[in-house]
């Protein structure tokens, strides 16, 4: 077990402009198999600018790995501008202590993140395998597709502790998300397969599904108006109405199920 | 005395073209036909910046376009994150020199459609843009909505020369053969015409597009007795008329584009037409604001591969409105400096992306002092174009037409401007890397 | 200006008979000379040289191929590249932006394109983009049979009229010939409908066949470099290949003083359709390949399909709005009044598909069935059956069988019965390949009497050098030299040198003023006039391109036969 800790300098995040960093380059996968010095001298964008790991984060590399599995990455420091934190992972861990900025964990494809605070927009974007936990909240967006894809999430878990914000799971196609609190509107919008669990209340859910399923715990507020009533249902010992839909999106393609309390 | 016909109107994204002026000792002396009050008001000239200037200790000064010049450009080369704003007020030759300043910088450059269409754009790029030029509506369609939109105030000419009032090759009895569907939460002067007005509760619009999709589908059995404000008597009666239509064309607005689901309301809308489009001819467009916004979305396009809010960073285009949209840039104080040309963020901008604006060293390109003035560190007065400069732009129904110069200007047209700043950038790059 | 020498490549020049003969080529101030003084000398070390690519038909810039880029982000994030000190940033694969338009296309040796779709109201965008695309010559045909103007006059018979009214429109939109798309089915689709090639299309009382000929008619006329060049009704529809045949047919009697078709039709592999629906949907390329071998009036090009995801884009509205009901996916449709419109829609073409197999198989069979090559222009329609870049996997599969066997055995097995693809055994020659993508088209367009498509003297010094030797047989290393070239040079510079783009100088804009009697061009203007302060929703005197929009125009002059 390799433990590579990167502490953001405050002097990066204290200018009159808070100028996000892009640490795509700083995956366990990519960094498996480095020295201190060698991560140091990682590139990393800073606004226009690429400079080193080594001159933006204080770096200590703790253990041996013998696959990217064994690298566990932990972030400290102000986060709120770190974007693409574990962007396209494959393998290994990072940990995230703090609030962390867009795009966390777009794309990744195995491994696990965790989120010790809030996530900005895009988290989980376009994910397709690993597991993704988010402490707190997470923005808009989350597990949905990059602008004019059909696709979104297709596989992996995503766990939020807290609220959700518009659009959770646009366009997913696999997976899972379970929101431990509220979802804001349009829940699995063009949703098509995979699951939502929805623990809190909801606004809108379902809005143009074709497919996958939509759990609503808590009570949904402007329910769709395009969905059929096809009776209840027992879920966990609690009663559910059954819908599906969504028939603005025509008979034949209406094949998503809605569980509303 | 000089009279000029076909005079073309910069003012909005009408751009109505068969105006006429009188010119008299280099100035634009009457608008005798064609333009609607607004757009008069805009070729009559007004206000204007005088010299340009640079702030010191809090006081704009005078200086010549060198001095700014060279001001400008050493914000700008020296910053991390640069952003360079506006573009839907001037001509697309000056947006292609935008686009390549904010290549040379490694800039976001975003556009006023970001603050006004912007969701519309989300909105195609999700379902497509079932949609026409204008002259199609104008000889063809019998049933016009207006959903979110009041052109008898905000686009004045809109419906006396393209739709409802309009006589056109199959329509040549005018409004009478026509009916007008307006949807909206307030009665406007455009409500006051409509055959049928349905007055929705504010944010609610999604829900309604979706209760018309399933109807025209086929589903009204689905559909509850009252879905966002409106009856289902209202709704059958509103598709029913959809049905019935020879050629349907929907236009919307800010109305429907900033309120509720927002872009989402706009796919749902552009749904409403593909599902009209099963029973008969549909389209839908939507009323842009400024006069070249479309354009400005054009030329970024064809340039970047994307059409607003695009961040040159890596030398290539990253696109993600939301997270690169001025506004949202600037809430998140992430913008170290900025150009700002031909646009107003200062006076149309949410109080937080000021706030941070006013911080950081601005730049602002335009004929007329605005709000953004009171802040701006550097500032390029520029010829007015469709005045005193020509040039390419796109109508709302992306139909593009150039501007022509009525008087001579004793300012830089906004390409010549932007030029000299890129220019000025490259040789200060130069020096650097030597 | 500087002299170059290109020497000891073996030439490929089919409109001047050279047929991989060792040979030098001398350019001086662009253009190609019998012999250079003090040259710069690039030694081509027997590798395959060629004039410059000439494209017949290509949607590379204006309003419906910026749509597609607008709306398909997800397809601008395919191509990304960053700028460099010579290239500006690059995006796209099915839709590029016009920077990578420029330098993918001549990285293929290709300097001339022709943007196959201009609708006539929106011209100024065409050349905006036209102008922003580095590197290649161009030119745009504007769409001309939708219009109402000339179904009036096709409707009246008076084709000296409707002469006079293809000429302004030349002029105004600084055009280079006659397209037609669909006609009269996309004027119908202003209503939601489509029609085909006999059915009368209502208020205007004539039929599609009609203004096909009726503007053959007013082609020859004019004397155009080009012929009509057509999109026949019914692409895509199964069985529409008798309605192709039956569009050859109606101009066989068409008279022309040049030296070319009277008619070329365009991605003709939509176009040869057998069966009835997409469940016996079958290849008939053999009866369209049978036509074009026995007639000499008409041309093709296949626009073959290349596997993957496209964006299909085309001014047959009703075409674009099937396709989209087929797959549900996103739909811009774009209507233009009184002139044409446009639909655009992403499509993935499949291996695994049967319908797409056949399509796949279609236009690599016309190519290989067509016995003459100066009757056929290698297209895929970019974007439509597949993007411009993959010319040459296309190149490579008419050189090889074994590379065609190889492919096929990937393909739903469909090919081996209701497609004719693994029964021919034609390979083409570099020489045959060179005609269709170079001499073929050069001559269709009219362009080889302005220097374009050959290396004679006086030519434009618009030259390929393919990284290959003219003995290759391996299909892998013949489509890798015809992706990147070791030399493209344009007008006498060297603009891309080992795959890489070196210099990025501006296009040229060809475009042809024809001139006809005054009364006549009086009399047309008339109900011209009466259309615009009528109909349009733009004056006419904002309606002409101005010159501003082609800042290096070659002009083509002709003169109407009386």
């Amino acid at each position: 077990m390799q433990t590579i800790k990167l502490k953001l300098k405050s002097e990066v995040t204290s200018g009159v402009a808070k100028i996000p960093v892009e640490v795509d380059s700083l995956t366990p996968d990519k960094l498996f198999g480095k020295t201190e010095a060698e991560i140091k001298a990682v590139q990393v964008w800073w606004g226009n600018k690429e400079e080193n790991t080594g001159d933006l984060f204080d770096v200590s590399v703790d253990g041996t790995a013998g696959s990217a599995d064994d690298v566990k990455i932990v972030l400290d420091g102000d986060l709120s501008r770190v974007k693409r934190i574990g962007d396209g992972m494959k393998a290994g861990e990072i940990e995230a202590n703090g609030d962390v900025d867009m795009h966390c964990g777009a794309m990744m494809a195995g491994g696990k993140i965790t989120v010790r605070g809030n996530a900005d927009c895009w988290a989980g974007r376009e994910m397709h395998g690993g597991d993704l936990v988010i402490d707190g909240d997470a923005a808009a967006n989350l597990c949905a597709m990059y602008r004019g894809e059909m696709t979104g999430m297709t596989g992996g878990k995503v766990t939020v502790g807290g609220n959700a914000d518009e659009c959770v799971g646009q366009y997913m196609g696999g997976g899972e998300i379970v929101i431990k609190g509220n979802a804001r509107m349009l829940a699995g919008l063009n949703m098509h397969g995979g699951k939502i669990v929805i623990e809190g209340d909801a606004v809108m859910p379902g809005a143009d599904m074709t497919s996958g399923e939509i759990t609503v715990k808590g009570t949904v507020q402007d329910m769709m108006p395009s969905f059929k009533l096809e009776g209840t249902e027992s879920i966990d010992g609690a009663e559910y109405k059954k819908y599906s839909g969504d028939l603005a999106m025509t008979a034949r393609k209406a094949k998503g199920t809605l569980y509303v309390k | 005395m000089v009279e000029v016909t076909d005079v073309v109107c910069s003012l909005c994204g009408c751009v109505c073209d068969d105006i006429t002026v009188e010119v008299e000792d280099n100035k634009v002396t009457k608008v005798k036909r064609g333009a609607c009050s607004v757009g008069k008001s805009k070729l009559m000239g007004h206000n204007r910046i005088k010299s340009p200037a640079i702030r010191v200790n809090g006081e704009l000064k005078d200086c010549s376009y060198d001095e700014a010049i060279k001001k400008a450009a050493e914000i700008l080369a020296a910053s991390r994150r640069p952003l360079l704003y506006g573009w839907s007020s001037t001509v697309c030759e000056a947006d292609k020199v935008g686009v390549e300043l904010a290549e040379e910088l490694g800039a976001v450059i975003d556009n006023t459609a970001s603050v006004c269409h912007g969701p519309s754009v989300l909105a195609i790029q999700d379902v497509g843009l079932p949609s026409c030029t204008l002259g199609e509506v104008k000889n063809r369609a019998d049933v016009i909505i207006y959903w979110g939109a009041n052109p008898a105030e905000a686009h004045a000419n809109h419906m006396k020369r393209y739709s409802y009032v309009s006589k056109g090759f199959w329509t040549e009895e005018g409004k009478k053969a026509k009916k007008l569907v307006v949807v909206d939460v307030r009665a406007t002067k455009t409500t006051k015409m409509a055959d049928v007005f349905l007055q929705i509760e504010q944010g609610k619009d999604y829900l309604v597009l979706s209760a018309l999709r399933a109807i025209l589908y086929g589903h009204a059995d689905v559909v509850p007795d009252e879905v966002g404000g409106v009856s289902k008597k209202d709704l059958l009666e509103t598709a029913e008329m959809m049905k019935g239509a020879k050629f349907g064309a929907t236009f919307f607005g800010m109305g429907v584009t900033h309120t509720g689901a927002r872009q989402n309301n706009i796919v749902n809308a552009i749904q409403m037409t593909r599902a009209a489009h099963t029973h008969t001819k549909f389209t839908i467009t939507p009323m842009r604001g400024h006069y070249n916004v479309a354009g400005i979305n054009q030329v970024c396009t064809w340039e970047t591969g994307f059409p607003f809010a695009v961040d040159l960073t890596r030398g290539y285009a990253w696109y993600n409105p939301g997270e690169l949209s001025a506004t949202d840039l600037l809430i998140r104080q992430e913008c170290d400096a900025a150009l700002v040309i031909a646009s107003d963020p200062g006076a149309h901008f949410p109080g937080e992306s000021i706030k941070h604006l006013a911080k950081v060293p601005v730049i602002q390109i335009d004929p007329f002092p605005n709000p953004t003035t009171e802040f701006a560190d550097v500032v390029f007065p520029a010829a007015v174009s469709g005045v005193e400069a020509e040039g390419n732009v796109y109508r709302m129904d992306n139909i593009p037409i150039r501007l022509r110069k009525l008087i001579d200007s004793e300012y830089p047209e906004d390409e010549e401007i932007l030029k000299r700043i890129l220019d000025e950038v490259r040789a200060i790059k130069e020096k650097e890397s030597n | 200006m500087a002299e170059v020498l290109i020497k000891n490549g073996v030439v490929y020049d089919p409109l001047n008979g050279v047929k991989g003969e060792k040979k030098d080529i001398c350019i001086r101030d662009g253009k190609v000379v019998a012999e250079v003084k003090n040259p710069k000398v690039i030694d081509a070390e027997g590798r395959v040289v060629m004039p410059g690519g000439v494209d017949i038909h290509s949607h590379i810039a204006g309003g419906k191929v910026n749509s597609g880029r607008l709306f398909r982000p997800e397809d601008g994030r395919k191509g990304l590249e960053a700028k460099t000190k010579v290239c500006r940033m690059q995006s796209g694969y099915s839709v590029p932006n016009t920077f990578a338009i420029g330098y993918r296309y001549a990285k293929m040796g290709y300097t001339f394109v022709m943007e196959a779709a201009m609708p006539p109201l929106a011209a100024r965008h065409t050349h905006e983009e036209m102008v922003d695309t580095p590197i290649l010559d161009n030119a745009a045909l504007p769409l001309l049979d939708n219009n109402w103007m000339t179904m009036e006059y096709v409707n009246g018979g008076d084709i000296d009229l409707l002469a006079a009214y293809v000429a302004w429109i030349m002029k105004a939109t600084k055009g280079f010939g006659v397209k037609i798309v669909n006609p009269g089915g996309t004027e119908m689709w202003g209503w939601g409908k489509n029609c085909s090639l006999n059915d009368t299309v209502p208020t205007f009382n004539v039929t599609p066949a009609e203004i096909i000929k009726g503007l053959g008619e007013a082609n020859e006329k004019l004397e155009m470099p080009h012929s009509i060049h057509v999109h026949t009704n019914m692409l895509g529809h199964p069985g529409n290949f008798e309605i192709t045949k039956e569009t050859y047919d109606l101009v066989k009697g068409v008279n022309t003083v040049k030296d070319r078709q009277v008619m070329h039709t365009t991605h003709t592999q939509f176009h040869s359709y057998g069966g009835t629906n997409w469940g016996d949907f079958e290849s008939k390329a053999d009866e369209i390949a049978g036509y074009i071998n026995q007639n000499d009036h008409a041309t093709i090009d296949i626009g073959s399909v290349i596997l993957g995801d496209t964006t299909t884009m085309t001014a047959d509205g009703p075409m674009e709005y099937n396709l989209y009901q087929i797959t549900g996916r996103k739909w811009t449709n774009h209507d233009v009044e009184l002139e044409t419109g446009s639909g655009i829609t992403p499509f993935l073409y499949s291996g695994k598909s049967p319908v797409n197999t056949i399509q796949w198989a279609i236009g690599v069979e016309l190519a290989l069935l067509v016995e003459d090559p100066w009757k056929i222009a290698l297209t895929t329609d970019h974007p439509n059956a597949g993007p411009f870049i993959g010319y040459p996997i296309l190149i490579s599969m008419l050189m090889s069988k074994k590379r065609r066997d190889e492919s096929s055995a990937d393909m739903h097995k469909v090919i081996y019965d209701k497609a004719l693809l693994p029964s021919i055994d034609r390979e083409y020659s570099l020489y045959e390949i060179a005609i269709i993508t170079r001499g073929m088209t050069a001559k269709a367009l009219g362009l080889h009497e302005h220097g374009k498509g050959h290396l004679g003297v006086g030519a434009d010094g618009d030259v390929a050098i393919y990284d290959m030797s003219p003995e290759e047989t391996d299909a892998g290393k013949i489509q890798k030299a015809f992706l990147n070239t070791k030399y493209t040079i344009k007008g006498g510079q060297i603009v891309v040198k080992d795959g890489e783009v070196v210099a990025t100088p501006d296009g040229k804009t060809y475009f042809v003023t024809p001139e006809c009697d005054d009364k006549l061009t009086d009399e047309m203007m008339v109900k011209l006039k009466d259309k615009f302060d009528r109909y349009y929703s733009v004056t006419l005197n904002n309606y002409p391109v101005q010159d501003a929009y082609v800042p290096n125009p070659y002009e083509i002059k002709t003169q109407m036969r009386g």
